[in-house]
């Protein structure tokens, strides 16, 4: 297994970030759960936010990503 | 929806312009307001009254604000305590390095969407500004990436052309970290960097806030610095399991690090703010209650200078009848 740099992990290569890769697999986790624990574990899954690309000073229309569940 | 009373408030307070201060003034508004005997005595009061009826309200809206942060705050402040495991390790191990001489740098700027909140944006704002300057010269690029509207107006007069991207609409649901890493990875698949500065408000206490900043090194950066040694250099020395090479750990490390400084300084502005507005809520309320207590006196002595000369006038209409 041990490379000397030229192999990357599955994830990377198909261009998720770390931090992608360790949403999903909370998400799988989460998804474990049985019923009381798991609303509430829904409920730190939450994502709502409006982010807007800026170019030469103007922004442009934003774009809201809202999903009950990670990326 | 509380903004919106407050505005009403506001403008019952400037239709009605009683300066109530100057006895010459209050003589005058009775003399000009002799509409007969009940209007004089009416009139004049009455802009008093409402006017106080307008500064109770407030008073009220200002308390129910503050009450609202309070208890907002200590959910906040929990989650904040217990997420301190999540960046401390990579202070102890990657270090803090704030004076990093980079070309391309990206200042993350956290600020709230919501006002009265006192001064922590400004600081923020002032901050930033201040590192941009520090950060700015030949070959080197600076760009600014705000969390929050305030943060937006305030900078977008100056830095137009320096802001990558602009994020809003944060606090609708309360801060976890599956959102902030979400937000995370959006901003590093839309810049490139070489080091991440993240401008935020530390929470001391309710009363005190520390802007701060934060580091992150991309991990070509953090390469470079590790070999200069120092606490960097000391990462050759741990052993890394999985059979991945340093490059690749780095890149790892630099990822989540940022998700999770940014998680962390995101609940610490978000502390700072709701103490903030616990504060400038009191100092509003009291002041408010300042007012009243003036106002009331002014009532007072309006109501009863109307009654003597009401009184006065009868007796020397019935003496000049009789006399």
């Amino acid at each position: 297994m041990a490379s000397s740099g030229a192999a990357v992990p599955f994830w990377r290569a198909a261009g998720m970030t770390y931090i992608s890769y360790s949403n999903i697999c909370t998400s799988l986790v989460r998804s474990c759960l049985k019923e009381p624990h798991r609303s509430n574990a829904a409920n730190r899954e939450k994502v709502h936010f409006a982010i807007s690309k800026w170019s030469n000073g103007k922004p442009e229309s934003p774009t809201i990503r809202s999903d009950s569940a990670t990326e | 929806m509380a903004m919106a009373a407050l505005r009403r408030e506001g403008r019952l307070l400037l239709i009605s312009p009683v300066s109530y201060n100057s006895p010459v003034a209050r003589s005058m508004i009775n003399h000009d307001n002799e509409l007969g005997l009940m209007g004089a005595r009416a009139a004049s009061t009455q802009a008093v009254r409402s006017r106080m009826k307008s500064v109770k309200n407030i008073q009220k809206i200002t308390k129910a604000m503050k009450m609202v942060a309070s208890s907002k705050l200590r959910g906040v402040q929990n989650k904040t305590i217990n997420s301190r495991g999540l960046w401390q390790p990579f202070t102890a191990l990657l270090g803090d390095a704030p004076s990093v001489d980079v070309k391309k740098n990206v200042i993350v700027v956290i600020t709230s969407d919501k006002g009265l909140c006192g001064g922590i944006n400004s600081t923020s704002a002032k901050v930033s500004k201040f590192l941009y300057k520090l950060t700015s010269g030949p070959e080197k690029d600076t760009k600014f990436v705000v969390l929050g509207d305030k943060g937006k107006v305030l900078l977008v007069r100056e830095f137009k052309n320096s802001i990558e991207l602009t994020v809003s609409g944060l606090q609708k649901i309360p801060l976890n970290y599956t959102q902030i890493s979400v937000l995370a990875d959006d901003i590093l698949k839309n810049v490139e960097y070489d080091a991440l500065r993240i401008v935020y408000n530390k929470f001391q206490s309710v009363m005190s806030f520390l802007p701060s900043v934060s580091t992150i090194l991309s991990p070509e950066t953090a390469e470079k610095e590790s070999e200069a040694g120092g606490i960097l250099g000391e990462l050759d020395s741990y052993e890394i399991e999985g059979g991945e090479t340093k490059a690749e750990i780095l890149q790892n490390l630099a990822e989540f690090q940022f998700s999770c400084l940014l998680y962390n300084s995101a609940m610490e502005n978000a502390c700072s703010e709701l103490g903030a507005r616990m504060s400038s809520m009191d100092n509003s309320s009291k002041n408010a209650g300042e007012m009243l207590d003036r106002l009331t006196l002014s009532y007072n002595r309006t109501r009863q200078a109307s009654i003597t000369t009401e009184l006065s006038e009868i007796i020397s209409g019935a003496a000049a009848l009789t006399g």
